[in-house]
């Protein structure tokens, strides 16, 4: 397996980007492929990202586990508490009261919901994670990035494309 | 006879002439180029007006007597609030309603816009979720202030123990502490989730200390299309979560009231009168915080004009339908005639808090209609006096609910009419006030309390859509 | 394995109470039966409690702030009878004794956050000073206000040294922050319960009775077991037509036993003698 090395291109507005890309997906190089182009933008832009192949989410996965094993889970820890209390007898309601274990038992589902839908994202997010190093501070502002990995040999005619399309810059990976 | 009418009269075709496509006022303006947001946010984080050091002191100031006055109550007692038999909890659980009120309409109000797509929410929702969730802290702290042994406070909590000693789950107290829990914790997680692309700006252009937090906090986030795929399902589910919890919340907080048999409490329609009281007082503190922050930050450019407009418009929605609850709990008490609780409600409007009632009659009701003048939703003054008015409205409105039925419930031998808080309750309940304040505008101080990136979705849309109508 | 007992015990565990014949087999359920017709409403049960459970003297100040802590109260109503009223002002007044009423369904039960107030098996309204956290949810919610709450640290204010010596021993002495009531001299049942049990047998009717019912110099209270047909009180009951369970009683004429506030569904111990004469309320 040969090592792969990156290009950066920055690009002042999405159409400009997009026509890029258009461009990458007409050619084919030896290794390079399409899933490894990475946009990179201040804002979201579903219709560039499309351009880019089908790149599912699954994080909604996570949320229906979240919220079928919640309050499952919280029904029966709330329920085994109260039926093991010592002090069980009160104010002449059952031991286990369905209302009040209805309510908690929402909240648990809820609760679980949101906390595995936010653990889903940071897994969809590759996140707590490292910067590539190839990270330029302008596509937080107002540029709009392309990353690419591809072969060294490749990159050159990479570069030469993404270059058709007033890039305001290119960045290259340096050699080390 | 003809059939070829001709419906159009020359009248008709001089009105069609001047009715000209004329463009609303836009939300924000359109040539607003997104390094310039970047700039104007992240500057608010650095240099505010003097203002903001006058606001930050002043509340330093009543935080620091709150504390002082809390130590004294601990060290001698709950009899420093003079609170007595029937009045057990006085101005403590009332304040504790206020707040969790307030914080409902920050996660609420930005949920549900988010799903509707309402995009004027962009510039105000980071802030509004902000004074969520530090509402929500300081209604945590009247949970704790109120407690006879606060140093106990975890028993409360359901923790695991060699004793199988448990909370009671049957109690209103306990869903409290489990819907507040839950809520703060989701709160602060679609707050955080919302604001990771925003530190990713922070740390790209912070240094020293700063860019550390800013660094740890962004986690790298570095922008990518797959980041922001997952991130917009995220943020909607979140969104689709939140919503019925923010309205599962606050209707467990009344069933505090509502599940007791106190006269007064004891109401069917607590639970959606509770939420939108709660959305009511909510919607005035962010027309509050606009203001403020609009001036203390300069953001005159993305808190504009008309978003107030929709804001105000809102609010004077959800009071009118807050008016109607209103009148129909006084109305099913007394359309269901029991004795008890028509003596209680007499009572209320009556007698010595009255003045309480009528009160809030005056703020809460009456005074939204001040809102439909448009001088006072264009002078920025006199609408921020508005909206601290509308908001002690509602906190009067806490109280009228929890004092009289104390001084006049179903026990004669308790009716006490005589009963006012002493010093510590008051210095506690201010301090509280100084408590949120502080930790909001250290918040705005440190994190940008307008959401860049959104604002830059906002103007990309917006020239998007006028592009495509040709203009 | 706490599933499994939850599982195993599930129908118990839904059980409503209170059910008719709750306490058939079950040896103890206290109870108490005050004649108002035959109170002075001379306050001796009052001093008494004060002594028998170590309530502190809270003082004037306190006292006007409506901080004192009363197990047992002695209330005073007037214009029942218009009539007298007219003649002499300040006579005709109706006495009611009123401390906890150890309600079955008692409502301060249900809404406390800790559990620290529960039912005992014999049938009282039992209150954990230890667990309590004092978030006074149980007052808030008892339509009889009879939960005192220690406001103040009163101990070393009601009994500076020496006084510390007269306490009872048997009885806890409350620090601030807790919330307290009548306990029926939960002390004193313990004790005899005790007794009759090392010598195999049921407490006796009369054995064992509480400090206000003691110290009443007309025998207005009577104090027992409902659980033994014979005592005194569950004759009186029987005569009485009140039933525990039942949330309205027969109203018949010749009958004086009413239960206060039966219509809130809490089902009090404590039966009041006392012709109801307005029926309709």
């Amino acid at each position: 397996m040969m090592k792969k090395s990156h290009t950066l291109a920055l690009f002042n507005d999405f159409e400009e980007a997009g026509q890029a890309i258009r461009d990458l997906k007409a050619v084919s190089l030896p290794g390079f492929r399409m899933e490894d182009v990475v946009i990179k933008s201040p804002i979201e832009h579903p219709e560039l990202s499309e351009m880019l192949g089908d790149r599912p989410v699954y994080v909604q996965w996570f949320t229906l586990g979240g919220v079928l094993v919640g309050p499952l889970t919280g029904l029966i820890l709330v329920a085994s508490a109260q039926a093991n209390f010592l002090l069980q007898i009160r104010g002449g309601r059952p031991v286990v009261p369905v209302p009040p274990d209805m309510v908690l038992t929402y909240e648990f589902f809820i609760l679980s919901g949101v906390l595995m839908t936010v653990l889903g994202c940071f897994i969809g997010w590759k996140l707590p994670g490292r910067r590539s190093p190839l990270y330029n501070a302008k596509v937080s502002e107002d540029k709009i990035g392309l990353l690419i990995k591809a072969d060294p040999l490749v990159i050159p005619k990479i570069n030469e494309i993404l270059a058709r399309h007033k890039p305001i810059e290119i960045m290259g990976e340096d050699r080390r | 006879m003809s059939h070829t009418v001709d419906l159009h009269t020359p009248e008709d075709k001089d009105i069609h002439i001047e009715r000209k496509f004329v463009p609303k006022p836009l939300d924000i303006d359109r040539e607003v180029s997104w390094a310039k947001i970047n700039k104007d946010v992240l500057r608010s984080l650095e240099r505010p007006r003097p203002m903001f050091w006058v606001i930050f002191v002043a509340a330093l100031a009543l935080f620091s007597f709150g504390v002082y006055c809390e130590i004294y109550q601990y060290q001698n007692g709950m009899g420093a609030a003079d609170l007595n038999n029937p009045q057990v909890w006085g101005l403590y659980i009332a304040t504790f309603i206020f707040w969790i009120g307030m914080g409902h309409s920050g996660t609420l109000l930005s949920a549900l816009l988010h799903i509707i797509h309402a995009d004027w929410r962009k510039p105000i929702y980071r802030y509004s979720e902000a004074m969520t969730t530090f509402s929500l802290l300081t209604a945590a702290l009247f949970v704790l202030i109120h407690l006879g042994r606060i140093w106990e406070f975890y028993y409360v909590v359901a923790y695991p123990n060699e004793r199988w000693v448990w909370p009671n789950f049957s109690s209103p107290l306990v869903w409290d502490a489990t819907a507040i829990g839950t809520y703060l914790t989701s709160s602060l997680l679609f707050l955080y989730t919302g604001m990771v692309p925003d530190l990713a700006i922070c740390r790209d252009n912070a240094r020293g200390v700063r860019k550390k937090l800013y660094t740890f906090l962004s986690m790298g986030w570095q922008g990518t299309d797959r980041q922001w795929a997952n991130f917009r399902v995220t943020y909607m589910t979140l969104a689709c979560l939140l919503m019925p919890l923010a309205v599962s919340v606050h209707s467990i907080v009344s069933t505090d009231f509502a599940v007791s048999q106190n006269p007064g409490w004891h109401i069917t329609s607590f639970p959606p009168y509770f939420v939108l009281g709660a959305l009511y007082s909510g919607c005035a503190v962010i027309i509050t915080l606009f203001i403020v922050l609009r001036y203390v930050f300069r953001f005159e450019e993305y808190m504009t004009m008309p978003i107030l407009n929709k804001l105000i418009k809102m609010t004077f929605a959800i009071a009118m339908v807050w008016n109607y609850l209103n009148l129909i709990e006084y109305a099913t008490v007394w359309y269901g005639d029991n004795e008890v609780a028509k003596a209680q409600f007499i009572y209320k409007i009556t007698g010595t808090y009255a003045p309480v009632f009528w009160g809030m009659v005056l703020c809460s009701t009456v005074l939204p209609f001040a809102l439909l003048i448009k001088f006072v939703r264009t002078h920025m003054p006199t609408l921020l006096v508005v909206s601290l008015l509308l908001n002690l409205g509602m906190w009067l409105e806490r109280v009228q609910i929890i004092t009289p039925t104390f001084a006049h419930s179903q026990y004669p031998w308790t009716w006490t009419a005589n009963w006012f808080p002493s010093w510590v309750q008051w210095g506690i309940v201010a301090g509280s006030f100084g408590w949120f304040t502080m930790l909001f505008m250290l918040y705005c101080k440190i994190f940008p309390a307008i959401s860049m990136y959104e604002v830059k979705e906002m103007v990309h849309d917006q020239s998007k859509m006028l592009k495509a109508r040709g203009q | 394995m706490s599933l499994s007992n939850l599982i195993k015990n599930w129908s118990t565990l839904r059980v409503k109470r209170p059910y008719e014949d709750q306490y058939k087999d079950k040896d103890y359920k206290w109870a108490m039966v005050i004649d108002l017709d035959t109170c002075t409403g001379c306050n001796a049960c009052t001093t008494a409690c004060y002594a028998e459970n170590n309530l502190p003297v809270v003082g004037k100040e306190f006292f006007g702030k409506g901080q004192a802590m009363h197990w047992i109260r002695i209330e005073r109503y007037w214009g029942e009878n218009e009539e007298m009223e007219g003649k002499f002002p300040d006579r005709g007044a109706q006495f009611l004794p009123m401390l906890c009423q150890q309600c079955e369904a008692a409502p301060c039960e249900v809404v406390c956050p800790v559990g620290a107030t529960h039912h005992t098996p014999d049938g009282l309204n039992s209150q954990v000073y230890n667990r309590c956290v004092g978030s006074r949810y149980c007052s808030a919610n008892c339509p009889y206000k009879v939960r005192y709450f220690n406001w103040w640290q009163y101990p070393e204010r009601a009994w500076p040294n020496p006084l510390e010596q007269q306490l009872n021993p048997d009885v806890t002495v409350r620090s601030k922050g807790v919330m307290e009531k009548c306990t029926f001299c939960v002390q004193r049942l313990t004790e005899a319960k005790n007794r009759a049990r090392t010598e195999g047998r049921r407490v006796a009717d009369g054995e064992v009775t509480t400090a206000c019912a003691q110290a009443c110099p007309t025998s207005a209270i009577t104090f027992g077991n409902l659980a033994d047909d014979k005592s005194e009180v569950a004759r009186i009951w029987a005569r009485q037509k009140v039933d525990l369970a039942k949330d309205k009683q027969d109203k018949e004429e010749d009958l004086r036993g009413y239960r206060i506030f039966e219509d809130l569904r809490t089902y009090p111990s404590i039966v009041y003698m006392e012709r109801v004469r307005n029926f309709e309320a």
